[in-house]
């Protein structure tokens, strides 16, 4: 038992236990709080995968702003759990036993798959060889990337803007 | 004349359809049409009867169908039996029609009831004249089926619905019988001729057992046709219909049909003893059985329906114990006294409008005619000397004799005294003593009812003379000429006439006694044995053992089938209709507009054709 | 080099995938929907970066891809909350279940 594994396990036994809390839970700040865990301990994962600038860009985007994002907009709209109304049974079921039919099929080709493990050193260096690879050979995706952003800002903005007759309503 | 004689039963036919095609417009003049179309074939009969005499056997046919090497034909045949059995039923047949003119005066649907009797008259016509089985048994089917229109005449009264539907699903089943046994000749013989039939019998092409067997199954067939016991129930209830039709059918013809199918197939019984004595006994319980149950009915038709029954049981006797002659002989007589004791009974009833005989009584001197022609057919039937079932009951009883039986010969005995017995019971109770009626005026009927009434009376005062051992024995000679009939012998010992007469004028005298005198109590026999006349009254209870066992088991036969008919084979229907109901509504709750349902169901999709990639070896398994 | 094989990074993202998947079909609270869709990609993330290292044809490749996703999943959880927004303007609701107007 390698320490490698050791750490590999609590994050793994993390990320799964703030999903099944997530899943559980019946408040909704709990739910996101919950998940925050799961996304440091996959931030872990990342490390341990060799990929560091991918996991401090998960604790970046994921455990900070989007979380918070999430946390704003729970605190925005209205949540009262006892007045919603439920989800029906029959679908939680259906949707259970095709969760659980998926994951076992995907378990099976899973322990099918083996390749020949190959040394690569992402490790060194990891930082810098992203950045030649971004701006080299993943020039026009990143720039694309940046309009997607842009766009997706001014889009919320426009979509998240009070309507001015519904202004005037609740000057009225 | 005999290459005409298939225009006998067209006649009756073009009778049928002038008066459903024109009946509306003729109205009472239909009535016209029908005796006139009977009258023809009447002298056309007489014609053919007087040829036959000194002539040989006519025949003529053409092929109808031919199915391999098996001919079927279709034509007509002429032979002492059949032209005798055409004069009987042409002129009772004409007698009828005449004898309706005055008796449906007034009835609104006398067209359709004239066009019924001719109806029924061409498929007896038809069914005497068919020279093979397959013909008779069409016409057997058309005499049913006229008898059924006929019985339900009056199809406003339930009872008639539902005596017309009694009698043509009992007759029915013995015709079940009737065909098994033609096709099981058909089979074996190749051929529905009646020549090619008795060939095979007497060349024994056929075994035994063979024979005895077809010859029972085609006696089952006339055992419902002739009212015999078990299937004799229908026949009084067909009494419901007018009473012309009881007379024409329900006694002189339809029912004569029976026995003459034993009588034309009788090469077929003759070479079974078993037949035979299957023919006998039948015959013979009936006789005593029906006369039985007469001496304690009311209805003056249902009286006579019961005798009706056992002189059938008569004349099957009389043929199960070889005496040819002798049942047909009665078959004869019994027409004419028969059909002219219904026709008195409907003109006393068309006279009172009751047919309850406690509610009459000293018609005797208010129906100058009617009573006299009444007496003389009591007379007649009762086997009173001189007239003619006297002598056609001794031949019975003679040949039964002969034959050995002597359970049956005192089983004769005793229904001849009980048929004199209810017959003068019934004229007793009709014609003397103080009426009983309501009825205020009572009318003798019209000429035109009884004009039939006294031919049918003369005749049945000299019928009788066709066939005596000292007189002559015409009908013997003429229905021996044809080679079918085994000749039964005239030299019957004298002491069976004796004792009969004396028999048939006791039963007489007692009636007298009882209902005339009243020096014998008449509620006799149910004061002393109450259970017993209980019984008899109720016919043995024979229609409630058949309504409680058969009616009810097929009712709860068929009733075990509905349920299964509901809950599995409706079950299966509506569950794949509750099933793709199903479906449906699931489908549609689906649609509910929600992206995460939509998301759902394609989801399960994805896995439903993930497991099928995986179930059928794709990449995964 | 590493005792851990390929198919343990696989399975874990399988497992929060399935819960990711099950939390966006059953939950009906919107936002938690949009979070649950956030976990899925986070599963494939670890995919990516799984695969960059131990695939077949291991490189950097796999990191840049799943930064790619990172990037797109945050404009993603960004539109999808405004449209919430407005929708919940709209309605005074986040209940997925009653988000029906695809039916009307």
């Amino acid at each position: 038992m390698t320490g490698e594994m050791i750490a590999f396990f609590i994050l793994a036994l993390v990320a799964i236990c703030g999903g099944v809390f997530m899943i559980h839970s019946e408040n909704v700040v709990h739910m996101v709080v919950s998940l925050i865990f799961t996304f440091l301990s996959i931030a872990g994962i990342y490390i341990l995968l060799s990929a560091e600038f991918v996991a401090v860009v998960q604790v970046l985007i994921y455990s900070g702003a989007i979380t918070i994002i999430m946390l704003f907009g729970i605190m925005l709209t209205k949540h009262d759990p006892k007045s919603e109304k439920r989800i029906a049974k029959s679908r939680i079921l259906a949707v259970g036993t095709g969760v659980v039919a998926f994951f076992i099929i995907m378990f099976l080709a899973i322990n099918k798959l083996s390749f020949k493990q190959q040394d690569v050193e992402l490790y060194v260096h990891n930082v810098k060889k992203i950045g030649i690879e971004l701006y080299s050979k993943y020039v026009i995706p990143f720039e694309l990337t940046s309009i997607l952003l842009l766009v997706a800002l001014i889009g919320a903005v426009v979509l998240a803007k009070k309507d001015e007759s519904e202004e005037m309503n609740e000057h009225e | 004349m005999m290459q005409y004689a298939w225009l006998i039963p067209l006649m009756p036919l073009l009778s049928f359809i002038l008066l459903l095609l024109l009946g509306k417009k003729l109205k009472e003049a239909s009535a016209y049409v029908g005796i006139w179309l009977t009258a023809v074939p009447l002298v056309m009969s007489f014609i053919v009867f007087f040829g036959q005499w000194g002539g040989e056997s006519y025949k003529a046919e053409g092929t109808w169908l031919t199915i391999g090497h098996a001919v079927i034909t279709f034509g007509i045949e002429i032979n002492p039996l059949n032209s005798l059995m055409l004069v009987i039923v042409s002129l009772v047949s004409f007698l009828v029609h005449l004898y309706s003119k005055g008796y449906m005066n007034g009835d609104e649907r006398v067209p359709v009831f004239f066009a019924y009797l001719g109806l029924f008259t061409f498929a007896m016509l038809g069914l005497v004249m068919s020279p093979n089985l397959l013909q008779l048994y069409m016409f057997w089917e058309l005499v049913g089926l006229g008898s059924f229109l006929l019985i339900g005449y009056y199809y406003f009264k339930p009872e008639a619905r539902q005596a017309a539907k009694k009698a043509f699903i009992m007759t029915r089943i013995g015709d079940v019988g009737l065909f098994i046994g033609m096709i099981l000749l058909f089979w074996q013989v190749g051929s529905f001729e009646f020549d090619d039939i008795f060939k095979a019998v007497a060349s024994h092409e056929m075994t035994h057992a063979m024979i005895t067997l077809t010859a029972i199954l085609i006696f089952v067939g006339a055992i419902g046709k002739s009212g015999q016991l078990p299937l004799h129930t229908w026949l009084p209830d067909a009494m419901e219909g007018p009473t012309p039709v009881s007379a024409l059918i329900h006694a002189a013809t339809m029912v004569a049909a029976g026995v003459y199918l034993v009588a034309t197939m009788y090469p077929l019984f003759a070479a079974s003893t078993a037949a035979l004595t299957t023919v006998a006994v039948v015959g013979g319980v009936t006789a005593i059985f029906a006369a039985s149950i007469g001496l304690m009915q009311k209805d003056i038709k249902r009286v006579l329906a019961y005798s009706t029954v056992s002189q059938l049981g008569y004349m099957m006797l009389a043929l199960g114990s070889g005496g040819y002659v002798a049942g047909v002989f009665h078959l004869t007589t019994h027409a004419f006294f028969k059909a002219l004791l219904f026709l008195a009974a409907g003109s006393v009833i068309h006279a009172v409008h009751t047919q309850d005989i406690e509610k009459m009584g000293g018609l005797y001197r208010k129906l100058k005619r009617t009573g006299p022609l009444f007496l003389i057919g009591a007379l007649a039937i009762s086997g009173f000397p001189l007239l003619s079932g006297f002598f056609s009951k001794d031949q019975i009883l003679a040949a039964t004799y002969e034959d050995g039986r002597f359970g049956l010969f005192w089983l004769a005995i005793i229904a001849a005294f009980f048929t004199a017995f209810y017959m003068f019971r019934l004229f007793f109770m009709v014609f003397t003593g103080e009426f009983r009626g309501a009825a205020k005026e009572v009318h003798e009927s019209p000429g035109v009812m009884t004009f039939p009434m006294i031919v049918l009376g003369i005749l049945a005062v000299l019928a009788g003379y066709v066939n005596t051992s000292w007189f002559g024995t015409f009908l013997s000679d003429y229905l021996g000429k044809g080679e079918v009939a085994p000749l039964a012998s005239n030299h019957e010992p004298i002491w069976i006439s004796v004792v009969a007469t004396l028999v048939s004028l006791l039963g007489i005298f007692m009636a007298y006694l009882i209902y005339k005198k009243g020096s014998l109590s008449r509620d006799w026999l149910s004061r002393h044995l109450p259970s017993l006349s209980s019984v008899v009254y109720n016919k043995y209870y024979i229609d409630e053992v058949y309504h409680a066992v058969i009616v009810r088991g097929v009712r709860a036969f068929s009733y075990g089938w509905s349920l299964i008919d509901r809950y599995i084979v409706e079950g299966i229907v509506n569950g794949a209709v509750a099933l793709v109901h199903w479906l449906a509504k699931l489908g549609s709750k689906c649609q509910n507009g929600q992206v995460q349902t939509y998301g759902a169901v394609a989801f399960v999709g994805l896995v439903l054709l993930l497991l099928i990639f995986a179930v059928s070896g794709g990449y995964f398994s | 080099m590493s005792s851990l094989p390929l198919p343990v990074f696989l399975v874990l993202a399988l497992i929060l995938f399935c819960i990711g998947l099950f939390g966006a079909l059953t939950k009906r609270n919107a936002v938690i929907v949009l979070i649950s869709i956030e976990l899925m990609l986070n599963a494939v993330n670890i995919n990516l970066v799984a695969f960059s290292k131990y695939g077949p044809n291991p490189g950097i490749t796999g990191q840049i891809f799943s930064l790619f996703t990172i990037t797109v999943a945050a404009a993603e959880a960004a539109v999808g909350l405004a449209i919430l927004f407005a929708l919940y303007r709209n309605r005074r609701t986040v209940n997925v279940n009653e988000m029906d107007q695809l039916k009307r």
